[in-house]
């Protein structure tokens, strides 16, 4: 389909990358009766916000290794440029992800009772480091229009030691191109190894146990049921009382999506998994605590909630750490362990006593508005919200083009403003305000420049991390850091009921600021909590461990703390929103979205609530809200679930 | 239930939300500006089938429908222009897109939208007919100014759909935030 624009539409704000924070000031500019237009090159919303289906995924890493879309055509834009003009030319390639590595532990035969997979020998498909990092090096190669990229040479080759195949897992094959292609391809980060070459090469070994085998998941299984997976990019969860939230909330794009509440908050000591009681009558039923350590637990939380009222408690210890002033309370070392790290969810050296309380303080001031934990996620995952918050952009006229890359920004000389970009037709498109996604800017727009990363895995598994009653739990559990210089793991574990994976696997996500590449930051803990998947039964404790089917390791970006100042020469009417950051929570990307909002909408109210849909449709004229909504945020006073046939109820905005 | 609306731009797809909901046509019902859902009761043997109808916003027209419409959507009504052959193959494009990303048992409805234009008609209803049955779809013309055939659109997919069980998909218990007062419900369908 043809999708150029009509060119003699101008358009208030153009945005260009669809991440949360620009969704977010999308929707707020059109709210506000700015007329946006939303480009993005690729053929999802979210950018590095996304969920992907199995499949999804597949062709999202087939695009990490391929090199073809970097080849270049003349730019079409350069003879467009006029005298009184320059241009700054968009990054094509984006360069935010690195050292992805991929492994398949399911049998990928598709025969199934033939072969076990537990027998392949570990000669397939290992990835070695220095493989990897020559290809994640030669996958990110740079256009001739761009640089040579130092920042992202430069990460590679100082953070890839060189740990060899003895460090790695023991791998089956890994096959990341999807049930019909097989992709091979020595310039790629990750090695394939076809089903049929496996089976060529692979003695098959005889199924010593004959008994049925339950939670028997293959691979062309996880295929087949690609869709029920929704995997994110990126791992976050919803603090209850956090700042998106209540942007939700109060914007009424809640109304666009459903979430559940996290159920358990465990932690990992001693080997061990196990639940953390945090909310009261968590503390009480607790089985692993003594009658002293309640009271002592609840005293201790007690006083949190309302630290700021007793400075004597804490006022002679600002200077220390937390964790230094956590030994000083009476508290046992469980205790200390079970606050340091599951309910303020820092470690032993980041956090001072004051953010420590404060921690504290925000999980416990988040518990109970919608459940047991301060945290939701967002059914379907993460990667919803971005497409929440267009919808509601959409709604109000905001034009969305997925697959339209932008070739430049075209910049005045003279009153050093950005006047209008450039796409890949070679047409204008006007505007008066433009919101780029940092990705989007080559190298040469900043200097002195030097990116955190994160380290990110992803896992299917078949059983969950602690076996309950209930196989529907979703848990958020944080490793401590074990060496000086990296970084505590937060582990997600999601199961089927959140729409993000299917019947009997959980999807669990893995995310630490990163040391390394996201391999060696996160297989240390992955190899505690997991083993790979194998057919055979084994009767011992470690077949206790939840099995990994298949597993994905990349490293992302993080922008977060890059500010404005270190682009040089930016258009005073270009805003620079950056990529995901590292943390549990997204209060940062509503604070970047409400600054750059009011940066583009001087005193106008960020979101504010829509009217009535079934008003508006009446009359198309009359758009402006009535407003008549009350502000007042919901508590969650109805705990149990209704199941009401009167959905719509729901969904309509109250009188 | 949910209902979601995919159309080629300008086939009317709003309008005959509109008359199927208000009963009610306005020539000059340009964009799908403002209009989320709308919802409405249609009465299917001993039950009562609530209709939310989630509208595209525009979003379909650079081929840029979010995913989010899809979910947990148990009917899909997708509108051509029985005046322009272009929006019947760009509604084929619409349901292999849905076959491949939405839900898998999907009701989808085909709405040859404008029959009261028929002189000036590109698309024959044997067409559609043989499309919609090739791909199990249930084919209405309508018109949604002279309110031809909008109750008997909605009747079918109504029928089609198949009754609500608690039990399936561990579908339950998603959390609403916001107003009005929070409730869990189960997601539509």
């Amino acid at each position: 389909s043809c999708l150029s624009l009509p060119s003699s539409w101008d358009y208030g704000h153009v945005c260009v990358f669809v991440g949360l924070p620009e969704s977010i000031v999308a929707a707020a500019c059109s709210r506000s009766g700015r007329r946006v237009l939303h480009v993005d090159s690729r053929s999802y919303y979210g950018g590095n916000w996304a969920s992907f289906s199995f499949s999804g995924l597949l062709s999202w890493l087939k695009e990490y290794q391929e090199n073809s879309d970097i080849v270049n055509d003349s730019p079409v834009w350069q003879d467009q440029i006029l005298e009184n003009e320059e241009a700054i030319a968009l990054s094509r390639k984006d360069k935010t992800i690195q050292h992805v590595e991929v492994f398949c532990y399911a049998s990928q035969d598709l025969h199934e009772d033939v072969e076990e997979a537990g027998a392949l020998q570990k000669n397939h498909a290992l990835v070695t480091s220095a493989n990897s990092t020559e290809a994640a090096d030669s996958a990110f190669l740079p256009t001739e229009h761009e640089p040579l990229s130092t920042m992202s040479c430069e990460m590679l080759t100082e953070q890839t030691p060189s740990s060899g195949p003895e460090n790695a897992l023991e791998v089956n094959g890994a096959e990341v191109t999807g049930e019909k292609e097989n992709h091979c391809d020595d310039k790629t980060c990750v090695p394939s190894t076809s089903a049929e070459d496996m089976s060529e090469n692979v003695p098959i070994a005889e199924d010593t146990t004959e008994q049925p085998k339950k939670n028997r998941i293959t691979y062309s299984q996880i295929i087949k049921e690609g869709r029920r997976f929704n995997i994110d990019l990126v791992s976050k969860l919803l603090y209850s009382r956090g700042l998106l939230i209540d942007l939700l909330i109060k914007s009424n794009v809640s109304r666009y999506a459903e979430f559940k509440n996290i159920t358990r908050i465990l932690a990992f000591r001693e080997g061990q998994v196990e639940q953390v009681p945090c909310s009261r009558a968590d503390v009480f039923n607790s089985k692993q605590l003594t009658m002293v350590e309640k009271r002592m637990l609840m005293k201790f939380l007690t006083f949190c909630m309302e630290y700021e009222k007793y400075p004597d408690e804490y006022k002679g210890y600002e200077e220390i750490t937390f964790y230094e002033y956590l030994k000083t309370q009476k508290l046992t070392p469980n205790l200390q362990y079970i606050v340091l790290h599951s309910i303020a969810m820092t470690s032993e050296t980041a956090s001072s006593t004051i953010d420590g309380l404060k921690a504290t303080k925000n999980f416990l001031h988040c518990l109970g508005r919608y459940g047991n934990t301060p945290f939701l996620f967002p059914l379907y995952g993460q990667g919803e919200l971005p497409q929440c918050f267009c919808r509601m952009c959409a709604v109000f006229g905001g034009i969305y083009c997925l697959r339209h890359s932008v070739q430049c920004l075209v910049v005045d000389k003279e009153s050093r403003k950005c006047k209008a970009i450039i796409d890949q037709f070679g047409q204008r498109i006007i505007s008066e305000h433009f919101l780029v996604e940092d990705s989007y800017f080559s190298e040469n727009m900043y200097s002195r420049v030097q990116y955190r990363q994160i380290s990110r895995a992803v896992l299917i598994t078949d059983r969950s991390v602690l076996k309950t009653d209930s196989d529907q739990q979703i848990s958020i559990l944080t490793v401590p850091a074990e060496e000086p210089g990296t970084f505590a793991v937060r582990v997600i574990e999601l199961c089927s009921s959140t729409m993000t994976c299917m019947k009997g696997t959980y999807l669990v996500h893995l995310t630490c600021t990163s040391s390394k590449t996201a391999r060696e930051d996160l297989e240390p803990v992955v190899q505690k909590l997991f083993i790979p998947y194998t057919e055979m039964e084994i009767e011992n404790e470690q077949v206790e461990k939840p099995r990994i089917l298949w597993a994905l390791y990349f490293n992302m970006r993080d922008s977060s703390d890059i500010s404005r100042s270190c682009y040089n020469d930016l258009p005073s009417n270009v805003y620079v929103c950056s990529g995901p950051d590292c943390g549990l929570g997204n209060d940062n990307a509503v604070k970047q979205a409400e600054t750059l909002f009011q940066e583009i909408c001087p005193n106008e109210d960020f979101c504010p609530p829509p009217p009535n849909p079934e008003d508006i449709v009446l009359d198309g004229d009359s758009l402006q809200p009535e407003a008549s909504e009350s502000s007042a945020i919901p508590e969650a006073n109805s705990e149990t679930v209704k199941e009401s046939t009167n959905l719509g109820n729901l969904e309509e905005s109250s009188e | 239930m949910c209902l979601l609306g995919l159309r080629d731009t300008g086939v009317g797809k709003s309008s005959i939300v509109c008359r199927f909901v208000q009963d009610h046509f306005d020539h000059n019902i340009s964009p799908t500006i403002g209009a989320s859902f709308m919802t409405k009761t249609v009465p299917c043997g001993n039950e009562l089938h609530k209709f939310l109808i989630w509208d595209t916003a525009g979003q379909e027209r650079f081929h840029s429908l979010a995913p989010m419409y899809y979910r947990g959507s148990a009917a899909a009504v997708i509108v051509y222009d029985i005046t322009k052959q272009d929006s019947f193959y760009t509604l084929k494009k619409w349901v292999k897109e849905l076959k491949e990303h939405g839900p898998e048992n999907i009701v989808m409805a085909i709405a040859g939208n404008k029959c009261d234009l028929s002189d000036i008609r590109e698309v024959p209803l044997k067409d559609a007919k043989e499309y919609a049955e090739s791909i199990g779809a249930i084919v209405v013309e309508t018109s949604a100014k002279n309110a031809i055939n909008i109750e008997e659109l909605f009747q079918g997919i109504s029928r089609q759909i198949p009754p609500l069980d608690p039990h399936e998909n561990g579908n339950s218990g998603g959390i609403k935030v916001g107003q009005p007062p929070m409730q869990a419900s189960r997601r539509c369908c």
